[in-house]
């Protein structure tokens, strides 16, 4: 969230002002051509009607070519103070019946002809529009040119004046169009801004669902939302249960523990004194192996959030697990078998969380089963690898599987146990896409890891 | 057998002190690492048992210390450590064994007797005799790479006279052995156990002979077999 810190009304406005200005910018010299060539349309028109209107008055007598040109023909023209007109009428023999001697025709009627022709061209050094129509003379035995041309301030004027309107009115709708973006951008935005109030108006302690009303593109963020503050909320009363348990399960055997030292240390009966030794190394061991399952627990849900997985040899992780976890000074007599693949069965996960989960399992079996067997078996199966943790103890009867992996669960018998192993390695198993199950067959218990989809190796 | 104790926790030390001396083992006692250094200066030692938290030198630098200058001796870690994110165990560095504080003392005296019984330097932890091998550090047993399901006791019998071949051991030896302090056992027991490993071993390439009078020896079994 800290990584943009630039904020998403600008952004957008920025965006959408660019577009505008790259419209607006190629309205403009489409206007201007437009305007341009409206002008010259208009212009040379009045340009030809002049060249006409004069031509119109040519007479020839005896051979010579005579013009009267007509006032009116030039005034339409020079309407402007700055403008100026020339006019030139030219024989084929290019000798002059009257006008600027110099003027020069426009391309292409130099060989003569009815017109009109009309171009740009350079007079006394300015730019000027030419306009020329001939008339045939047999007496002058050829096309007699009629020329008018005309400085291009007024045309100018008109186009720059055109294009001026047009831009006024493209900058016009720009800005209303910018305007109705900005209003809609921040209507659009306002739900965020209501996700923000509401969630800042919450005390810290609320983690109910965000009722706020969204459109469809906003209610997948409050959904979102609202499933982590769930989770959240989950993950805050399990710890809040696993503290309140877990304090009654370190302070009952604590109290114990002191009530019989105090015991002890006011007994002076051997016998006596002998019970009460007896029960603090009971208590003791308790504390000791809940003390160890607590961290245990910890230790496997903080590396279930920060380890990374790599390859690990699932046959060898078994067998370190039952190198430290069967004690080696056990009275009871029992038979630790250990049955796997013969080549390595790899997978990827936590070498250290499956190590401590099958440890706790095992452990788990020695403590309240295994009257004379322990079997640790590892297979691959079609649909993963099984490994398999047997005993001919008691086990857990089949109504308490549900339950039996549940933090602090104890069987009927009100066992010495933390009730965390089971729960501990569930936690592994989930945390490795796989599953814990049991099994109960001719006097065998098993709890039995399954890592379904594991690639076979 | 002469043990070396390196532990600062007063209360623990002399605990564990009391214990092995009880048990009938030498035992020397150091509290920091440094002093460890000297008393290993000047006296050989059959087993370390090392805390790793120590004030002054951390237990790990020690250990790769003692397997720098090729002191094989075994060693057995202590820690109370929890591997939240030791990338290596102790038994990366060297270590033998291990136990997680707190431990049970009976528990202590048995690993130490195990690792005492191991063969000195062997880099694994394994027995052979024959086709006979026994993982002494899982306490598993395979005849010729089939596994045999012992139990305990019959595989801590088979440990003491597999770490020894050929040396015969009288069933007084194996009592003390495979019996802990204090374990009400007779040697008719004894007597038992081998019967039961000699069925369980069948027809394998090490047997198990009867020394009249004397004991029991392992050796590779008779080739007319």
């Amino acid at each position: 969230m800290k990584r943009s810190r630039s904020s998403l009304f600008w952004r957008l406005t920025a965006l959408i002002s660019a577009v505008l200005l790259a419209g607006a910018a190629v309205l403009a010299i489409a206007a201007s051509n437009y305007a341009r060539t409206a002008a010259d349309d208009a212009y040379d028109r009045v340009l030809l009607g002049a060249a006409r209107q004069i031509s119109e008055t040519l007479s020839a007598e005896n051979g010579v070519v005579e013009a009267g040109v007509p006032v009116s023909a030039l005034e339409a023209l020079s309407a402007s103070r700055t403008a100026r007109v020339y006019y030139r009428i030219v024989l084929p023999a290019k000798t002059e019946v009257t006008g600027y001697q110099d003027l020069p025709l426009p391309a292409g009627a130099e060989a003569g002809g009815a017109g009109p022709f009309v171009s740009n061209t350079d007079f006394k050094g300015h730019p000027i529009r030419i306009a020329a129509v001939g008339r045939y003379f047999a007496e002058a035995n050829g096309w007699v040119m009629t020329m008018v041309g005309q400085t291009l301030e007024a045309r100018d004027a008109l186009a720059r004046d055109l294009t001026l309107k047009a831009m006024v009115l493209v900058g016009l709708m720009s800005l209303i169009a910018l305007t109705g973006m900005i209003v809609a951008i921040r209507l659009a935005l306002r739900p965020l801004t209501d996700i923000e109030t509401a969630l800042l108006k919450r005390p810290p302690y609320v983690l109910t669902p965000l009722d706020v009303e969204a459109p469809a593109e906003v209610a997948t963020l409050i959904a979102a939302i609202n499933n982590f503050m769930e989770r959240l909320a989950g993950r805050l009363a399990a710890m809040q249960r696993f503290i309140a348990d877990s304090a009654h399960q370190i302070r009952t055997p604590l109290t114990a523990l002191v009530g019989q030292v105090e015991l002890l240390s006011a007994e002076t009966n051997a016998a006596k004194r002998q019970h009460h030794v007896e029960r603090v190394r009971t208590r003791t061991a308790e504390l000791a192996r809940l003390t160890n399952q607590l961290l245990s627990d910890a230790m496997i849900s903080h590396r279930a959030e920060t380890m990374g997985q790599s390859e690990v040899d699932v046959a060898t992780l078994a067998r370190e697990a039952l190198a430290a976890a069967v004690p080696v000074s056990l009275d009871r007599d029992i038979t630790v078998s250990f049955d796997v693949p013969p080549d390595p069965v790899v997978m990827r996960g936590d070498a250290v969380s499956l190590r401590e989960a099958f440890k706790n399992v095992i452990e788990n079996a020695i403590q309240h089963g295994a009257r004379s067997l322990l079997r640790l078996t590892v297979r691959r199966e079609p649909h993963g690898i099984e490994v398999e943790i047997a005993d001919d103890g008691p086990g857990i009867p089949q109504e308490l599987w549900p339950q039996a992996t549940e933090r602090f669960f104890r069987g009927s018998s009100g066992g010495t146990g933390s009730g965390l192993g089971l729960a501990i390695a569930r936690e592994v198993a989930v945390h490795h896409g796989g599953e814990l199950g049991f099994k109960s067959q001719e006097g065998i218990f098993s709890v039995l890891f399954t890592f379904s989809g594991v690639e076979p190796s | 057998m002469r043990i070396l104790i390196v532990e600062d926790t007063p209360d623990v030390g002399e605990a564990i002190v009391a214990w092995l001396s009880r048990v009938g083992y030498a035992v020397d006692w150091q509290m920091t690492g440094e002093g460890a250094r000297d008393a290993l200066n000047v006296q050989s030692y059959d087993l370390i048992i090392l805390d790793v938290m120590l004030p002054d030198i951390d237990g790990f630098t020690l250990l790769g210390e003692i397997r720098a200058r090729k002191i094989d001796t075994a060693v057995l870690v202590l820690t109370a450590r929890s591997q939240v994110d030791d990338r290596v165990g102790a038994l990366d560095l060297g270590a033998d064994d291990y136990l997680v504080k707190p431990f049970d003392f009976r528990e202590l005296e048995a690993r130490a007797r195990a690792l005492a019984r191991r063969r000195h330097g062997a880099t694994v932890s394994r027995l052979q005799v024959g086709d006979v091998v026994l993982d002494q550090a899982a306490r598993l047993v395979t005849v010729a790479g089939e596994r045999v399901d012992l139990t305990r006791r019959e595989v801590a019998l088979l440990e003491v006279l597999m770490a020894r071949p050929q040396r015969v051991f009288s069933k007084a030896d194996l009592l003390n052995q495979i019996f802990g302090f204090g374990e009400d056992a007779g040697e008719n027991a004894i007597e038992l156990y081998v019967a039961r490993l000699r069925r369980k071993l069948g027809a394998a390439g090490m047997e198990i002979k009867t020394v009249r009078g004397v004991g029991y020896q392992a050796g590779p079994a008779d080739e007319k077999k």
